[in-house]
């Protein structure tokens, strides 16, 4: 298999998984925007710290309301990680190696791209927002859904799956690090916060990686904090936690030409090691902002192996 | 109900003839459909002696037509549109901003051919690509046919598309055209000519496969109807060409694409696919002791037959345009060494050069020893003092060409053209003569083609592929292109053209009735 097509396939599926995880981002923004309406919140800016687009975001000179942040991360143009550039990045990575995915894949991508054009057009952020986000969970499912039924087991499909994995891991990252780690440095436990509005962040944190009913069904319990990251970090069986993705990446890797895999093999099983085995106590202990910057560390090394093992045109 | 407008009396249609009429005749529901149309003075005033109706191998079309409604019609339009959308069916256009990736509009009205015409054309096909192929071997070895002053050196030697380098060159089997694109139309006078040989990187074969698709989804019904023979094996015919054209046993073919930019990316992918080859750019290849690799995620992987879809001077930075960002360094020492063969060979371009097109039937009886079978265009070549001068008296009633033109850039509709159009390439011809060919305004065929107003004629052309291998194979038909705007003679996709599924009629119908008038 070309490592040009590798390439492509990898992206590819990142950029749609990125347009979904902006989605689930913003769902979770614009619910929140009803629990907060003044309107100079900084909590209007969360989106924009998680997926780090702090500069880009003041290059619009928009104030930071939710509905121009919600505007500016959902569509605008400029704006190299927004959901629209996000599907189009998605769709021309397709295009560009049509040949080596199936018919299905093709046709559906391609309409995304042709729906979301004339979608586009109507969306109020604060009115329809929600509409369109479910929308773009929807076509990012229905891809992999289609990939699933219809690819091959073969170099093209791991590639793939890679790139969904890389990309989902490192986003549910950024997720916790901001939600938490920014507002409640290193014991948030015993930060003082209205319980009411805690739980309603909480309960959004874990909305937008699909994770509520699995709390409800892991611990019976209230929501709470340290259990919010427990289950993000460590669950084995959900599909969005850090573990689940990285035994998933790790899976792919394995299923690739080893002659060429061996380094970024063995960074990806050094990453599955520590999340396998650790405890969140001990990522308490160690700090969970330390802990969370570490991987995403970790996860560029990963991304920047895989480049140079398979991708890159020596 | 659609209402058909009649063509033009001076017109050939592929599906509309005018005949005597017979006053006892009731007339056909068809007939009826075709005075619907608002042209009925014309009908109207051949009335006495004319009537309009099919052509025979056409008349189960025209039931079909006529039984039809026409909101079941729309529907269906409606849906190869959303279907051709969806499945991505674009190509390229140059210069244009933004939306630079664009539908090429297919019609829903088959171009029909007669299985008599269709042998005739086959037969003339095999023989116009013979004889080139034995050109392009002699001018690049022995140069017979200069030495027999058929065709002046300079003529060949002069030419920017005359590859020195590839003099002496040993090319597998004397092959250099693999796949050929014949452009061919029928005039007035209801016979073939041939427009153009397109021996380089020849387009447009996947449209006539996916219209061939789209015609079967949305009109099954019409295939019951009528034997139409089969297109749908172009592309193993074609991965047997490539594999015949070495003698390495199994051996690994790609596809060379400029890229995603390319005015016929869509091709590319789609060729790759159906053949499963690998689709590679230039940056996937390299050279290595002058063998040809391909970079792969086990590492990299020897190729024996690249099937290019990219110009000569950019297939090597080393050995032609030096800024080429697309090509492979050293490929071309790879290739003169015979370490690769590259489909279509380098150098094709001589021959399909306008400048060149006058002396094909020489080549015909030159090399094969046999009289042409298909017309040639009488073509005036601006070089020639003579014919220039005829040139620029006549320019109004001529179409002028570039010789190295193609896609219907550079080139001037005299008939079509406004007095100032005509003054202004007039001046451009006298600034460098030898650039340019002039042909009489050939009045292409036309075919009945959806367009807004209902349906109406529309000007049409034909392009077969012509493949050789150990033997020269194609598949039947083609190619049509239609000219969508009224009266417009230009069919290339870039200047608003569109497609039509090509039919060719199986043998067991007895077509031959229309034979006689085609030859």
């Amino acid at each position: 298999m070309l490592s040009r097509v590798a390439s492509h396939l990898y992206w590819m599926s990142r950029y749609l998984e990125r347009s979904e995880n902006m989605a689930r981002i913003l769902d979770v923004t614009q619910s929140l925007a009803m629990l907060d309406r003044s309107a100079d919140s900084g909590g209007a800016m969360t989106p924009i710290v998680i997926t780090e687009a702090q500069a880009e975001f003041a290059e619009t000179k928009l104030t930071a309301t939710y509905a121009n942040v919600i505007a500016f991360l959902a569509w605008d143009k400029k704006h190299p990680s927004s959901i629209r550039n996000c599907i189009e990045a998605t769709r021309e990575n397709a295009r560009a190696v049509r040949g080596s995915i199936t018919s299905e894949m093709w046709e559906n991508i391609n309409d995304t791209w042709i729906l979301f054009q004339e979608q586009a057009k109507n969306i109020d952020p604060m009115l329809t927002g929600n509409e369109f986000f479910e929308w773009v969970k929807e076509r990012s499912h229905l891809f992999r859904g289609v990939t699933f039924a219809t690819a091959r087991r073969d170099q093209p499909y791991h590639f793939t799956r890679l790139g969904t994995f890389i990309e989902r891991a490192d986003n549910t990252a950024r997720i916790l690090n901001v939600k938490y780690a920014e507002e409640a440095p290193d014991s948030f436990e015993e930060k003082e916060v209205d319980k009411e509005t805690d739980y309603y962040r909480l309960s959004a944190v874990l909305r937008s990686i699909s994770a509520l009913d699995a709390y409800r069904d892991t611990y019976h319990d209230v929501i709470d904090a340290r259990r919010v990251a427990e289950i993000m970090i460590f669950d084995a069986m959900l599909p969005r936690s850090l573990r689940y993705c990285m035994d998933e990446a790790t899976k792919c890797l394995d299923d690739l030409p080893k002659d060429s895999g061996r380094i970024p093999r063995r960074i990806a099983s050094e990453i599955n090691a520590k999340l396998r085995y650790g405890t969140v106590d001990e990522v308490f202990d160690y700090g969970l902002k330390r802990y969370l910057a570490d991987f995403l560390v970790d996860m560029e090394r990963l991304g920047t192996a895989v480049n140079a093992a398979y991708m890159e045109l020596h | 109900m659609h209402a058909i407008k009649p063509p033009p009396f001076s017109h050939f249609d592929e599906m509309l003839a005018w005949s005597e009429a017979s006053p006892h005749q009731q007339q056909t529901q068809f007939q009826m459909q075709l005075q619907q149309f608002g042209g009925q003075s014309q009908s109207q005033s051949q009335a006495n002696a004319q009537t309009l109706d099919a052509r025979p191998h056409y008349v189960p079309y025209g039931n079909w037509l006529a039984d039809t409604p026409s909101a079941s019609l729309t529907h269906r339009r409606a849906q190869a549109d959303l279907l051709f959308r969806r499945i991505g069916i674009t190509f390229t256009v140059y210069g244009a901003e933004g939306g630079t990736e664009r539908l090429i509009p297919s019609d829903v009205i088959p171009r029909i051919i007669t299985a008599d015409d269709w042998t005739y054309l086959e037969r003339g096909l095999t023989q116009r690509v013979t004889a080139i192929n034995k050109f392009l071997a002699d001018i690049y070895h022995d140069q017979a046919i200069l030495k027999a002053g058929l065709i002046p050196r300079d003529q060949i030697e002069g030419n920017s598309q005359f590859q020195t380098k590839m003099i002496g060159v040993k090319v597998p089997h004397d092959t250099y055209a693999s796949i050929t694109g014949v452009d061919i139309v029928r005039n007035n006078d209801g016979k073939f000519y041939v427009l153009e040989d397109n021996l380089r990187v020849p387009s447009g074969v996947s449209y006539m496969l996916m219209n061939r698709k789209m015609m079967m989804r949305l009109f099954p019904e019409l295939f019951l109807k009528q034997t139409v023979r089969p297109v749908e094996h172009y592309p193993a015919m074609l991965l047997q060409t490539l594999r015949e054209s070495t003698d390495i046993d199994n051996p690994k073919v790609v596809l060379l694409t400029p890229g995603r930019f390319n005015s016929a990316y869509f091709e590319h992918t789609f060729l790759a696919q159906q053949m499963g080859i690998e689709l590679v750019e230039g940056q996937d290849l390299f050279v290595k002791d002058d063998y040809v690799y391909m970079r792969s995620t086990n590492g990299p992987q020897r190729v024996d037959v690249m099937y290019r879809r990219l110009d000569d001077t950019f297939l090597d930075p080393l050995a032609f345009n030096p800024d080429s960002a697309l090509g492979v360094p050293g490929l071309f020492q790879a290739y003169a060494k015979g370490n690769i063969v590259i489909c279509n060979a380098i150098g094709t371009g001589v021959a399909d050069d306008k400048s060149i097109y006058p002396y094909v039937p020489d080549m015909i009886k030159f090399y094969l020893d046999e009289e042409p079978i298909l017309n040639n265009v009488q073509t005036y070549q601006c070089r020639k003092p003579s014919d220039l001068s005829y040139v620029l008296a006549n320019m109004k009633d001529l179409v002028v060409k570039e010789v190295h033109g193609a896609g219907g850039y550079g080139m001037l509709v005299g008939p079509a053209a406004t007095a100032k159009e005509v003054e202004d390439f007039a001046l451009t011809v006298k600034a460098n003569p030898s650039n340019y060919i002039a042909q009489p305004t050939l009045s292409l065929s036309s075919c009945p083609t959806f367009v807004e107003a209902g349906i109406a004629p529309r000007h049409i052309d034909l392009r077969p592929f012509v493949l050789t291998g150990r033997e020269v194979r194609m598949v039947p038909g083609g190619l049509t292109r239609v000219a969508l705007r009224e009266g417009s003679l230009v069919v290339n996709s870039s200047q608003g053209g569109g497609t039509k599924d090509t039919w060719v009629l199986g043998d067991e119908e007895d077509p031959a009735v229309n034979a006689s008038e085609s030859k």
